[in-house]
């Protein structure tokens, strides 16, 4: 077949590849991309390379320090804590307990979140507005309220905090979408979608939704740090994960008691939260600016 | 478009101003300025006490916060050799049959006078008569004040063994026995007989806020209270009118802290002079320190892990014999107490007379532990719970993890463990109501006599007064240690103890784990600190360095 | 403005309602006994259990209770702790000024150090300043707040020994509670030895705040550079720049005020973080706050005081939130309400 083109074609890469070529122009979007792909393949794959079970206690080896340590020992790489448990191991558990559960509860708040944002945008009217500013006044609450409470109802635990924060991070996503959503519903093309008889939910699948996915995907960004830190917060507490559960928090919270000699049990699980906050702010900072500058440019 | 020029110079001035800001508040932070008061000394404590009487409670949080600072006893240990010692009472005499025991009273001893109470009176033979009466009759007006339970007492049965108290002048008691009894005036001293002062409880009772006695306590100790709030603070303040010369300091705070990780943080930063069970972790810090002491004595108590033998499968002796053998003691006493303690046999420590060396003891036996499990019929994945108190003790420094590390333990024989923990003082009142499968606790000694270990500990008695958590009741083994009682003859009574001792390797009602060190960790700031092996702790003499 | 004002108190009002009616709610969602839930008392005999019920009107249908739980808190009659049996009112009275003026200053720190900041990283656009401004508060941003007050702990108060690590002040100093706040109760304490402990009371201060306020300031720089960034953008800029004004006098004539608009709205979206920090920072440094109140009173399953607690923060939060909208709503009558600021 012949390989050149009649007509000279200018390029257009689609939205999506477009995001991407200004993302990497950023080395250092870029590198919070590698970091945050580690994570996620210890959320995925992690416990593989655990060496030890998390929960397996070895009371002759108690509070090792790290093995570069002058008294550290090879076969344990972080050390061990109070109970002669493995670090690495627990927080290669840990960090998928935290990422798992952050991602997951994003995921939910996300769907909640959009689904009531759309129908409060497409909605309007002084019903709509009492509501919606209402619903933003009593989810002002803040996170660790919330949680205290829930925890208070169902007792503590994993599940019941993630409940917790599901319910704090939804207003965000409502916020948005129905902002987005009322602004789009005076646009052109949604008139032109309505004079073609299209119903309200195929607006809003077909039109709507496929404009939103860029802001959608910034504020996921911007959720999951806040649920990761809230998350290991709550662990730290006491209120979130517990017994036999590894969580990063609850770590911390744990290796508080011997905090003074065996000062890698608290930096330790800490860095892992800031390093997995620190990389996913970067690339939703990326992601954003990717997102202006291909508007710009 | 991108404004970009002619900012420099504006800049440089939003600069400046941050950097003197900064400069000043940091210069205003690092400014070596007296701050604390030279004449006060902080404690950092445990938890909050229950009461301020301890007549109410045996936990030694109550112990430390009252007995010593604001109220005085008839008798007092002396802290080195275990010595009975004159308190308010000045002498005492015992008659023949040892059945009247009279006590001549100090005639110079004023209460406290605070802003809730001032006295009229000083302190005389109706203050003794009050306080005994109190918990000795069940008739009398304050005894169903703030629960109307004298755990200690109820525990030793010392209602129904005393007769009668009378007031034989203003300054003379007699208190006559219905039988010999060789430890009484040992109980007599311990931190739970304090002396209040009748004067303020009739003022009290005709204002009709007679709990008040417990709340704002008024006594004849070194210290007078001034405040509490639970969970924060308890504060105190030299009594000037002490009988005694001390030397205490002015003020004396506790500051609470639960946490000993915390506790120990604070001791380093000065924020306390003195700790509370020091974590076994941090000692060798403590001691390689040159800011900090640690004073340390052979303690007189036991940690062990108590069945809850009124509820079954518990009841049945080969189950709890089962349990004993499925844990590893000797790992426990490895990583909980880091090698600050001795194995515990049975109940006393070897520094008691009454120390068995050859007594017998379970092993570490998870095959035979198995065998005795299915024959008595217990299944694999058998759910039961611990209960790890939240409070550090010497004899249990960290309560929770060792029931981590059993729970590995028992999972290993097929047993699911669940750890069960509350607030100190729900802790120990669900405990009295038997809600829990087992517990680890302990005791400590307020006396020195082995009565102290083995009756409120495992008598009949002890179960309502909330002391015996195994809730075992057992009359061969009451019986024994009541006549052990009766004589003044240790080899005697040795030999009544050691049968008990074999008693409860039999029956295993609870498996006694560890006799560990006391410690006590002080700034080198103060001074006058002794350790008190016979209950709460002493500020009467301890002072800032100067 | 009278109409604003009016929907405002209407939106507030209903809020509040919903509150009072979901805390009244929880004394039957909570586990346990609704009687001991509501009032803190466990009864410890049938005749108190019915002088109680007939007290908290639980014998009637469920509206007279709703009204009576109503009558008893406007009445400050708010029930004991089941804990301590300490009067509720009182314990919130205490601990609530504690929080607040904990949140208050580390809110005045992210303020004046973080929109200043913000501006001159706005204004050196694509300048290594502003590269570092975006860069501290990336990373900033992404402190746990928990992890970062341990290793100040770690740093300042074990290593250095610069600053204690727990309370408001050193117990030594016998502060009577006026107000609640530390500052101004040492004003009106008869203590001779004032600047000492206002001295001590700063020190006590300065980690917890610094460890709130690095995080908030991290959010206000990115607001007030973005916010500086689009106001510099504007055709009115260019006008002035064109009129010869310098940088200086265009940014404190034009950009400064137009900047600041747009913040304060988005400081009612911070207040809630803000005291979610306070409260995980008042547990680690022992601050005696409502947080650590309220912690405290889930581990030991205090219901009453959960119930109250919440009550009185969310009450507060959502009067703070909802004044700041009014009064960026009343400054700027042309935002649409729905519009908020990108970050």
């Amino acid at each position: 077949m012949s390989q050149f083109n009649l007509y000279q074609e200018e390029f257009q890469p689609s939205p999506i590849k477009n995001i991407w070529l200004e993302f990497k122009q950023s080395h250092f979007a870029l590198a919070g991309l590698a970091v945050l792909l580690v994570f996620c393949t210890i959320a995925i794959v992690g416990p593989i390379f655990a060496p030890y079970d998390p929960s397996l206690q070895n009371t002759n080896a108690l509070l090792l320090p790290p093995s570069w340590a002058s008294n550290g020992s090879i076969s344990h790489l972080l050390g061990t804590d109070s109970l002669g448990r493995d670090v690495f191991a627990r927080v290669l558990y840990g960090s998928q307990t935290t990422f798992v559960s952050s991602v997951v509860l994003v995921a939910v708040a996300l769907i909640v979140g959009v689904t009531l944002g759309t129908l409060a945008g497409m909605s309007s009217g002084v019903r709509s507005s009492i509501l919606n500013h209402f619903l933003d006044a009593l989810l002002a609450i803040p996170t660790l309220l919330i949680a205290i409470i829930i925890v208070a109802i169902l007792g503590t635990g994993l599940i019941n905090s993630m409940l917790a924060i599901i319910l704090a991070l939804i207003p965000q996503f409502v916020h948005q979408t129905r902002t987005f959503v009322r602004n789009e519903m005076e646009k052109d093309y949604i008139l032109l979608d309505k004079l073609d008889g299209a119903g309200k939910f195929r607006i809003f699948w077909h039109s709507i939704l496929p404009a939103m996915f860029e802001l959608l995907a910034v504020q996921s960004t911007i959720a999951l740090s806040i649920a990761i830190i809230d998350i290991s917060a709550l662990g730290f507490l006491n209120l979130g994960a517990q017994g036999v559960t590894v969580e990063l928090g609850a770590m911390l919270s744990q290796s508080l008691e011997s905090a003074y000699v065996a000062p890698w049990l608290v930096i330790v699980p800490g860095l892992c939260v800031f390093m997995l906050v620190l990389s996913v702010n970067i690339v939703g900072e990326g992601l954003r600016s990717a997102l202006r500058n291909r508007l710009i440019h | 478009m991108k404004p970009k020029k002619h900012l420099n110079a504006f800049n440089l001035a939003l600069f400046r101003c941050f950097a003197i800001g900064l400069a000043g508040l940091l210069q205003a932070c690092s400014q070596p300025t007296e701050t604390v008061d030279k004449d006060g000394i902080t404690f950092c404590s445990e938890s909050s006490p229950n009461t301020f009487n301890p007549q109410l409670d045996t936990s030694s949080t109550t112990a430390d916060a009252s007995a010593h600072q604001i109220y005085d006893r008839l008798l007092e240990f002396d802290p080195e050799n275990g010595r009975i010692e004159p308190g308010l009472a000045s002498s005492w005499l015992v008659s023949r049959d040892g059945l009247t025991y009279t006590f001549q009273l100090r005639k110079d001893v004023k209460f406290h006078t605070t802003s809730y109470f001032t006295p009229t009176r000083n302190f005389n033979a109706d203050d003794v008569i009050f306080s005994i009466d109190r918990w000795r009759k069940a008739s009398h007006p304050y005894h169903a004040v703030s629960g109307g339970s004298y755990p200690y007492f109820d525990s030793l049965n010392l209602q129904n063994t005393i007769k009668d108290v009378k007031r034989i002048n203003g300054y003379r008691v007699e208190i006559s026995l219905h039988k010999p009894d060789s430890s009484f005036l040992a109980n007599l001293a311990t931190d739970f007989s304090v002396v209040l002062s009748a004067e303020y409880a009739m003022q009290l009772m005709a204002a009709g806020s007679p709990s008040q006695l417990d709340k704002s306590p008024i006594g004849t100790g070194p210290y007078r209270f001034v405040g509490y709030r639970k969970d924060q603070y308890i504060r105190f303040e030299r009594n000037p009118d002490y009988f005694l010369e001390t030397k205490g300091a002015k003020h004396l705070i506790f500051d609470i802290t639960p946490k000993s990780s915390l506790r120990f943080a604070k001791l380093i930063t000065g924020e306390c002079d003195a700790v509370a069970f020091p974590s076994q972790a941090d000692l060798e810090v403590i001691s390689q320190r040159e800011d900090l002491t640690l004073m340390q004595k052979p303690g007189l108590n036991v940690g062990f892990w108590a069945f809850n033998t009124s509820k079954p499968p518990f009841n049945n002796p080969n189950v709890r014999k089962a349990l004993s053998l499925a844990i590893d003691k000797t790992s426990l006493i490895e990583a909980i107490y880091l090698g600050q303690a001795t194995r515990a046999k049975n109940l006393v420590p070897s520094a008691s007379w009454a120390y068995q060396p050859n007594a017998s003891e379970s092993g570490y036996n998870p095959v035979e532990a198995r065998r005795l499990l299915d024959e008595a019929g217990i299944a694999y994945d058998f759910a039961m719970t611990i209960w790890a108190m939240p409070v550090q003790r010497a004899y249990n420094p960290n309560a929770m993890k060792m029931a981590q590390l059993m729970s590995a333990y028992l999972e290993a024989v097929g047993i699911n463990v669940e750890i069960v923990s509350y607030d100190w003082n729900r802790f120990r009142e669900n405990l009295r109501l038997g809600m829990h499968d087992s517990v680890l606790i302990g005791w400590s000694a307020d006396n020195g006599d082995p009565d102290n270990f083995y009756r409120p500990l495992l008598t009949c008695a002890a179960i309502p007064s909330g002391t015996n958590r195994a809730m075992w009741c057992n009359r061969q083994y009451d019986a024994i240690i009541e006549a052990a009682l009766l004589t003044d003859d240790f080899e005697q009574r040795k030999v009544l103890y050691h049968r008990a001792n074999q008693l409860l390797f039999d029956e295993a009602p609870l498996v006694p784990i560890a006799h560990a060190f006391q410690y006590q960790a002080i700034s080198n700031d103060i001074d006058g600190m002794v350790i008190n092996p016979f209950g709460g702790i002493r500020f009467d003499n301890v002072v800032r360095k100067p | 403005m009278i109409t604003l004002l009016i929907r405002y108190l209407n939106l507030l009002t209903i809020t509040f309602g919903v509150l009072i009616v979901f805390s009244f709610a929880l004394a039957y969602l909570f586990p346990g006994d609704v009687l001991t839930n509501m009032s803190g008392i466990v009864p410890q005999s049938d005749a108190q259990r019915q002088a109680l019920e007939k007290a908290y009107k639980l014998d009637q249908s469920i509206f007279s209770q709703f009204w009576h739980y109503l009558s008893n808190l406007f009445a400050g009659n708010w029930g004991v702790s089941f804990v301590s049996q300490a009067d509720l009112l009182s314990e919130i009275k205490i601990a609530f000024p504690a929080t607040i003026e904990l949140t208050l200053y580390a809110l005045l720190v992210a303020v004046f150090i973080g929109i200043p900041i913000g501006f001159i990283g706005g204004l050196n656009h694509h300048k290594p300043f502003d590269f570092g401004v975006v860069c501290y508060s990336v990373i900033s941003y992404s402190f746990p707040v928990f992890w970062l007050a341990l290793i100040f702990i770690t740093i300042f108060s074990l290593q250095a020994g610069m600053f204690p690590l727990s309370g408001r002040i050193n117990l030594l100093f016998d502060i009577p509670h006026q107000s609640g706040f530390i500052l101004l109760d040492i004003f009106y304490s008869n203590i001779d030895n004032k600047s000492a402990a206002y001295i001590d009371a700063f020190k006590h201060l300065a980690l917890p705040t610094l460890s709130i306020a690095i995080v908030t300031t991290a959010i206000f720089i990115r607001f007030a550079r973005r916010s500086i960034m689009d106001v510099m953008e504007m055709g009115y800029i260019d006008a002035a720049k064109s009129r010869g004004f310098t940088t200086t006098q265009i940014f404190f004539k034009h950009g400064l005020r137009n900047a600041l608009l747009p913040i304060l709205p988005l400081m009612a979206l911070q207040v809630s973080t803000l005291i979610t920090n306070a409260m995980v920072v008042e547990t680690i440094f022992s601050w005696p706050g409502i947080g650590s109140w309220l912690i405290q009173a889930i581990y030991q399953r205090d219901y009453p005081a959960i119930r109250m607690g919440m009550l009185v923060v969310s009450v507060f939060v959502v009067t703070l939130t909802i004044t700041i909208e009014f009064l960026s709503r009343a400054i700027d009558p042309a935002r649409d309400r729905f519009e908020r600021v990108s970050v």
